[in-house]
């Protein structure tokens, strides 16, 4: 009944605001005739009437509310009124959508590459009932670890597969593989994985050609060498052969039958696509110098189950729980806990702790910038509340409620913050997917392939969407408060700027554009920092020689080769490339200087038991001569101890530091497990070799003798023609092995892979910073202008009575510029605090550079100085008589 | 801050159902009953009235016609609905019950 009271209200409003007159007007009259019945005469009578009635206006606004339905009318009307009072102002209007376009649009672009990286579900049907399942091991028990702590054996996997109740299947597979060569007329490198059997079926994933696995494929060890090949490998390697089904493979010199092809578009279940599948019981075939099929204690494969209808994933975690501690009974000391969460690109708890740790810093950054535009745009829209103060006060005296009114102002940010949320969101759908195919293609060699796909969805909208509204509040509301909590008195006489009080508002003004300065030095020190380290990344001196070395890298176990095929191998492939021209010296090593690659092992000191963890390398003598690292006590390898594997290492100086402080590290000794002493024989400079930026980690070389032939790689010196020498190593491991693929480089590429992070986070936090400059910039000029303009009258007082030009000025920037350097100052300090987080690809360089922590607050400061001077020249160059008149 | 003759809370609902018991009256018409039932006593707020009036209306509790008033002007007469009786019905007895045992409470020693 009221309901449709309500609508007839709706559609009669004319009539019935008649109505509403009509019965006011006609109690006044009532009113009215009974005081002249009492004796009070004439105007009086009426004057009483009114006076008893109380506010008529509010009376009618109260009425009114209760006919009006849902308020949607006056929605309505604030919306009307909004759009036009923006209309009006389209100089206001425009860099207010700017700013507040630019500030959504970083943060959905932003938002939106993240959700592509982890958030977005599997792209399989039906993606929601997919979970993925990792471990976390506690207690000090022994577990190897293929890949990722987090990962299963192969007997696990076969536990939870058969003793679960809550998936209809679950998968495993090993994201974790090395390169896998594909034989034929060139050799190529890929990225494959090993699956269980039902892997495409829990997917759900159809093959365009052929079939996927079934059940037989995995019945034994080696039983069935089959292979399904990705759409891109189909493509590129075979020429998209109709016939390539049945066709056999070589896959690191093993033969595999191909049984499938599988849909366009299915690149596999992490963020680098993979370019075959074989199954997971042909894992030796695969790689034949690893077996981890049957190591049940060694964690390699990666799980994920389908959930069976209706099932939650508390039911999933309960029922997986208790498998997990019945495999725990096995292993006295371990408990596990399981992480089960739906699956995206990256659910894994390892994979998500580095996205997330990442993705906190940027979303923070970018939300500061979009608190840089919201601090501008309600400094703009305060200055509008004092430009429009007499409005406000009028419609307050007659009655107005203060909520209305705000109610309304609020809706007019609003307006802003969607025409603005609106622009960005636009601009940064339409150019993010091109921006990260940009970046992703410009990775540097060996970074590997990756594929995300951040092109907005359901999620990205809805978040742009909150953050816009949010955002309309953010700005809108302080200025929507402070407009309607007025003295009435003051404003309707018109505030032309009192000779001794502030303007009005200075105050929130002033802390508006503090925080603005604030937030924005913060941005630019961060990025200062950020600058210097790339600056640092290109020209620092890593302290050993990369000119004319050549790095000539391969995989030998995997394709085969054991001790006894190796050392042959190893010997002619020196000798042939030694006999290059220009080539005038060749030296072994087992990782290559910065080249990503890293060995690690555990050794004790005499007289300790615990074990300490050591990075190592394993080179032959001439090793440091080549690289121009010099030893600064005792000496290198002879040829003799590296020719019996002897037992003797050189360390570095800071290792030496550390475990030996104060000591001769020389003749010292430390052991491997009970077995080997091992004995220190000399001490070599310290240099960047294993991560750019650091020298500290304990770090030690063994000599590479025949024990080590199997997993060493070259370097080569040469003069000048590296193209030329290149391609005679090339040839010469050719001839030795066609089918083994050889990665020949220089060994200064290796810094592109140090440099290209850092030069993503510069040039990120550049653009950052560049973007709080200006938005900035233009808050402070537009506060400075403001003030300005409503203190011309005691600027031309001030004139008149006698004080010089340059009295003004100073008054004038004192009083800009004490918010500025308050807002510099937090923001310096807060920076200082959180630059630690910076650290890590700061490469060597300390978290408190001086360069950027004077330099940028110094061009802040100077930034900030010609914002505010540009308006108080103005206000100098007053003629008093206009300004006495101005209002 | 009260001023002699202030309704209480809540209060004003209820007075205004009383006063259309005996038939319809327009809003100046309840506002006059009010204050002259009580002695003189209670000043109902023009400012509360309309509105209530209005909400009660849309309650349904009243129904409201246009006449012509005893001088001959054109005034809103409002009436009591069914529902409306039955609600003063309700009020006044829970008033009743309240009234009672506040003034017990209060003519404790």
């Amino acid at each position: 009944m009221s309901y449709w009271m309500r609508v007839k209200a709706l559609c009669k409003r004319k009539q019935l605001d008649r109505d509403l007159e009509d019965e006011l007007a006609f109690h006044l009259a009532m009113r009215e005739e009974k005081n002249r019945e009492r004796g009070i005469g004439g105007e009086e009578a009426r004057y009483a009437a009114r006076r008893q009635f109380g506010n008529v206006t509010r009376i009618k606004e109260a009425s009114r509310e209760a006919w009006s339905f849902l308020s949607l009318e006056t929605t309505w009307r604030d919306l009307h009124y909004g759009a036009r009072a923006l209309a009006k102002n389209p100089g206001f209007t425009a860099v207010a959508v700017l700013a507040i376009a630019l500030g959504i649009g970083v943060n959905t672009g932003i938002f939106s590459v993240l959700n592509g990286v982890a958030l977005k579900l599997l792209p399989v049907p039906s993606a929601q009932q997919i979970v993925s399942v990792d471990q976390i091991i506690h207690g000090k028990v022994p577990r190897n670890v293929e890949g990722e702590a987090g990962l299963f054996s192969y007997a696990e996997y076969k536990n939870y597969e058969a003793n679960n109740h809550v998936f209809s299947d679950l998968l495993a597979y090993a994201p974790f593989l090395d390169p896998t060569t594909l034989g034929g007329e060139t050799p190529k490198q890929l990225t494959g994985a090993e699956t269980s059997c039902n892997f495409f079926d829990v997917l759900a994933e159809r093959p365009a050609l052929g079939r996927t696995f079934v059940k037989e494929d995995c019945s034994a060890p080696g039983a069935s060498p089959v292979v399904v090949l990705s759409d891109d490998l189909w493509r590129t390697r075979f020429g998209a052969d109709p016939k390539i089904v049945g066709k056999n493979i070589s896959l690191n010199r093993a033969k595999f039958v191909v049984i499938g092809v599988t849909a366009a578009g299915f690149h596999g279940l992490d963020p680098w696509p993979s370019a075959f599948w074989v199954p997971v019981t042909m894992q030796k075939a695969l790689e034949p110098q690893r077996d981890v099929l049957g190591e049940d204690n060694t964690g390699w494969l990666a799980l994920l189950g389908r959930m069976r209808p209706g099932v939650s994933l508390e039911q999933v975690r309960a029922d997986l729980g208790v498998i997990a501690g019945r495999i725990d009974q096995q292993y006295p000391g371990r408990t596990t806990t399981l992480a089960i969460r739906r699956a995206t690109f990256m659910s894994r708890t390892d994979e998500r702790s580095d996205v997330f740790g990442i993705g906190e810093i940027v979303l923070a950054a970018v939300g500061l910038v979009l608190l840089i535009a919201c601090a501008n745009v309600a400094n703009l829209l305060l200055a509008r509340a004092s430009a429009r103060q007499k409005e406000i006060a009028i419609r307050l005296a007659i009655g107005g409620s203060r909520w209305r009114i705000v109610r309304q102002l609020l809706t007019e940010s609003l307006l802003i913050a969607f025409l603005g949320g609106t622009l960005g969101s636009l601009v940064a759908f339409w150019s993010i997917e091109g921006i990260a195919r940009y970046v992703l293609t410009h990775l540097p060699h060996g970074a590997g392939e990756l594929m995300w796909n951040v092109s907005p969805d359901l999620r990205v909208w809805g978040y742009s969407l909150a953050l816009t509204a949010f955002t309309g509040i953010v700005f809108g509301l302080a200025p929507a408060l402070h407009a309607t909590r007025q003295d009435l008195s003051t404003a309707e006489k018109g505030d032309g700027g009192g000779l001794t009080g502030k303007a009005r508002g200075g105050k929130l003004r002033g802390t508006l554009v503090g925080v603005q300065v604030a937030v924005c030095m913060v941005l630019l020190i961060a990025a200062g920092l950020l600058m210097r380290g790339l600056y640092y990344a290109q020209t620092a001196d890593p302290g050993f020689e990369m000119k004319g070395i050549t790095q000539v890298r391969f995989d030998l176990p995997s394709q085969g080769y054991n001790l006894e095929k190796a050392r042959p191998f190893q010997r002619e492939l020196m000798a042939r490339v030694a006999a290059l021209p220009g080539v005038d010296d060749v030296e072994q090593a087992r990782v290559t200087p910065l080249g990503h690659q890293w060995e690690v092992t555990g050794l004790t000191l005499v007289g300790e038991t615990q074990q300490r963890g050591f990075e190592f390398n394993v080179v032959t003598p001439g090793f440091f001569t080549m690289l121009g690292m010099p030893i600064v006590r005792g000496r290198t390898f002879t040829e003799a101890e590296a020719r019996s594997d002897a037992p003797v290492l050189v360390v570095t100086e800071s290792t030496a530091r550390r475990l030996w402080p104060g000591q001769d590290a020389i003749g010292k000794t430390l052991r491997n497990g009970e077995k080997t002493q091992f004995q220190v024989v000399g001490m070599v400079r310290d240099s960047e070799t294993s991560h750019l930026g650091q020298t500290d980690g304990l770090f030690f070389y063994m000599p590479a003798g025949p024990a080590a032939q199997d997993r060493l790689q070259l370097l080569v010196h040469s003069r000048g023609g590296d193209a030329a020498t290149a391609n005679g190593i090339r040839e010469a491991a050719r001839a030795l092995d066609a089918d083994l693929v050889v990665d020949v480089t220089k060994l200064e590429d290796n810094l592109e892979g140090w440099r290209t992070p850092s030069r993503i986070v510069a040039a990120l936090s550049g653009v950052l910073g560049a973007l709080a400059l200006v938005l900035a910039s233009v808050g402070v000029h537009g506060v400075v202008s403001y003030g300005v303009s409503q203190r011309i009258r005691e600027i031309g007082i001030r004139m008149t009575l006698g004080a010089d030009g340059r009295e003004v000025m100073k008054l004038v920037l004192r009083q800009a510029l004490k918010p500025v350097v308050i807002g510099a100052l937090v923001g310096v300090i807060g920076c200082a605090a959180v630059s630690q987080v910076l650290s890590n690809v700061l490469y060597g360089m300390g978290s408190h550079d001086p360069i950027a922590f004077v330099g940028v607050p110094l061009f802040l400061l100077c930034i900030a100085f010609l914002a505010s001077y540009i308006p108080a020249r103005r206000a100098v160059r007053v003629d008093p008589v206009v300004a006495l008149r101005y209002e | 801050m009260e001023k002699d003759g202030d309704l209480m809370p809540g209060t004003l609902d209820m007075l205004v159902l009383k006063a259309l018991a005996r038939g319809a009256k327009h809003g100046y018409g309840v506002a006059e009953w009010i204050h002259e039932s009580s002695n003189d006593v209670l000043q109902v707020e023009e400012g509360a009235l309309y509105p209530a009036l209005h909400r009660l209306e849309l309650k349904g509790w009243l129904a409201a016609e246009w006449g012509t008033s005893e001088n001959n002007r054109r005034a809103k007469y409002y009436s009591l609905t069914v529902v409306g009786r039955k609600k003063l019905a309700q009020e006044a007895e829970y008033w009743r019950r309240m009234s009672g045992a506040i003034a017990k409470v209060m003519q404790m020693a």
